[in-house]
């Protein structure tokens, strides 16, 4: 069976030699190529390839970020990063995690790649996107019915929970995440601050702090114009935080 | 420039030994000794025995050296805060008000102990006014010329410290090897797809790592090290296409003068690996550069990440490797400031213009 890639990098000349390396060794199909993560997401809900190419140091979202947000799909495709020099991807992929070739790639090496991405990836990726992300991500990914919704860490206003669902209320809307709110309050903890056991608010959102006439304490948000309440314990941490 | 995050030019300070660490006293001990053997032979006294003058001597000039060294290694730190010749003149008034003290201290154990006929008068001076003004004469010249010699010393370390770590850094402003392997992976996919482009960006791979590995090279015309940068502009192109745009506005420059070797080289790769690669459309980077009476002025504009949460760590390394060689061939004279300014990142240069051949006047 021919295995259908994707092949993402954001340097012209690297994505045509792999089309050709790629062409020459037979058995696969090019679906399409390329140039930013953001696009590789959108093209892989579209396209469905068994295998993506993803380079690691793109602008805007990197290859690893790119690859955590593809993992969260139903059937997500089997990553192999390319990269030209990045200790640090060698370092968090740790050879057998997920299969990684250097830049000029060798035929052979793409080829083996290939073999090994069929057999082995799925599992292997599910276990790299739970793992603990060293780096906070720039965006948090929604899960629509076979495609990704990425949501700019920047444009949220808060992460709210129930008991089931987190849910993050942003510029454009609302979206349930699969993240949990403490993972997110670890994740982006400098720029979020928690305001109740449900709810985690972007600071930069912060517009005030108002008192009830029951003397609940309330957070005034300033992109929707929304008041989330504060519980009594985090009320005076807060207070302290952003002084007011 | 509204907000420069570092600006750097070096002044001159004293920096004394520390006084107070056993190799400094014995140095000390040494001159003094020396000295008081040298005052004793000119001096031929008629009235006392070589060694037992000698021996007075000494003892009184011991007092003095050892005074003076306690005393400086107190003074030390705040003089180092001070301008070299404010700090120079303090630190010999000092020595001058050791040797008055001393001095007057060894006229009153003189007069309160050995009076009338008593052996030990002889050992004493007749005449105190003179003995004051003579050893404090004495004392200023002798302690300016050890100043001056601990100074001469103290450039002389820093000197080869500063050579020492401008070799160690031209080692480290080499390419990245990122760089490296992207350009031989643009060339591997234009070996197929256009031939000729590929021969070309290997000549070019080949000159840039001919400036780069040379160890030898020290100082060499801003023209070549201008056809450097060019040549590295044409092999990051091939890799970038359109996202890259250099603008070169240096036709205004004195193409003789000499600078150190890869000065603007890394600071164009910089540009590119901060500026340009993370930013989805790119963008232009401005190199531009003239001659302000005998000052060149070099500055290279990019323009800033689209989303910036990465630090700038390799660039300060890059600039504080500039500043230190720059410091090293034009002492004093030269200038690195580095900072954004609305939605760029600036980096301007400033070093007089030194012809090629002539050698720079320290």
């Amino acid at each position: 069976m021919s295995q259908r890639i994707l092949i993402v990098d954001d340097e012209a000349p690297a994505r045509e030699r792999l089309r050709r390396l790629l062409a020459e060794s037979g058995e696969n199909d090019v679906v399409g190529e390329c140039a930013t993560g953001l696009e590789a997401i959108q093209l892989v809900g579209e396209l469905q390839p068994d295998v993506v190419l993803l380079d690691v140091r793109m602008p805007g979202i990197s290859g690893l970020e790119t690859a955590r947000h593809l993992a969260l799909l139903p059937v997500p495709p089997a990553v192999i990063f390319t990269t030209a020099y990045d200790a640090y991807a060698v370092d968090a992929f740790e050879a057998e995690a997920v299969g990684y070739l250097l830049k000029p790639v060798r035929a052979e090496r793409l080829r083996g790649a290939l073999e090994r991405a069929a057999r082995l990836a799925p599992p292997l990726l599910a276990s790299l996107a739970s793992k603990q992300p060293a780096t906070p991500r720039s965006h948090v990914a929604a899960r629509l019915r076979d495609s990704i919704k990425l949501i700019p860490v920047r444009e949220v206003f808060y992460f709210n929970s129930d008991q089931k669902y987190t849910s993050v209320r942003h510029a454009g809307g609302t979206d349930l995440i699969e993240d949990s709110l403490r993972a997110l309050e670890d994740e982006f903890g400098g720029l979020f601050v928690r305001i109740h056991r449900n709810a985690l608010v972007n600071v930069e959102q912060l517009a005030g702090i108002e008192r009830d006439a029951e003397g609940q304490y309330l957070v005034v948000l300033r992109g929707s114009g929304e008041k989330l309440r504060v519980s009594r314990r985090l009320a005076s941490e807060l207070r302290e935080r952003l002084q007011i | 420039m509204s907000a420069i995050v570092a600006k750097h030019r070096t002044e001159r300070r004293l920096e004394l030994p520390d006084f107070c660490s056993a190799p400094t006293v014995l140095a000390v001990v040494l001159i003094v000794v020396l000295t008081a053997i040298v005052l004793t032979l000119a001096h031929q006294s008629e009235k006392l025995a070589l060694w037992l003058d000698l021996a007075r001597t000494a003892l009184l000039m011991l007092w003095i050296g050892l005074g003076c060294a306690a005393l400086l290694c107190l003074l030390r730190r705040p003089l180092a805060r001070l301008p070299l010749t404010t700090a120079s003149a303090l630190a010999l008034l000092s020595v001058i008000a050791v040797v008055a003290g001393i001095s007057a201290a060894a006229l009153w154990v003189g007069r309160s102990n050995f009076t009338g006929p008593l052996a030990g008068a002889l050992m004493f001076p007749a005449n105190p006014v003179k003995f004051m003004v003579a050893n404090m004469a004495t004392g200023a010249i002798i302690g300016a010329l050890t100043l001056r010699y601990f100074y001469v010393l103290g450039e002389w370390r820093r000197n080869v410290e500063l050579q020492a770590r401008a070799r160690v850094h031209a080692l480290q402003a080499r390419i990245r090897p990122h760089f490296l392997y992207n350009s031989l992976n643009t060339i591997a996919a234009l070996t197929r797809s256009d031939p000729a482009r590929a021969e070309e960006a290997v000549q070019d791979l080949a000159d840039l790592f001919r400036a780069n590995l040379n160890e030898r090279r020290g100082n060499i015309t801003l023209k070549e090290e201008l056809e450097v940068a060019r040549i590295y502009q044409r092999v990051e192109q091939a890799r970038l296409g359109a996202r890259l745009h250099v603008i070169w506005d240096v036709t205004d420059l004195p193409m003789r003068a000499q600078v150190p070797s890869l000065l603007m080289q890394p600071l164009l790769e910089n540009a590119i690996y901060h500026g340009i690669e993370p930013r989805l459309s790119g963008g232009v980077i401005t190199v531009s550069g003239a001659l302000d009476g005998d000052t060149i002025g070099l500055t290279v504009r990019n323009p800033l990440p689209d989303e910036d949460h990465t630090a700038h760590r390799g660039n300060r390394i890059a600039l504080a490797n500039i500043r230190e060689r720059m410091e090293l061939m034009y002492p004093g004279r030269a200038s690195v400031e580095a900072g954004r300014s609305g939605d760029e990142f600036i980096v301007r240069l400033r070093f007089p213009y030194i012809e090629d051949g002539t050698r720079a006047a320290l």
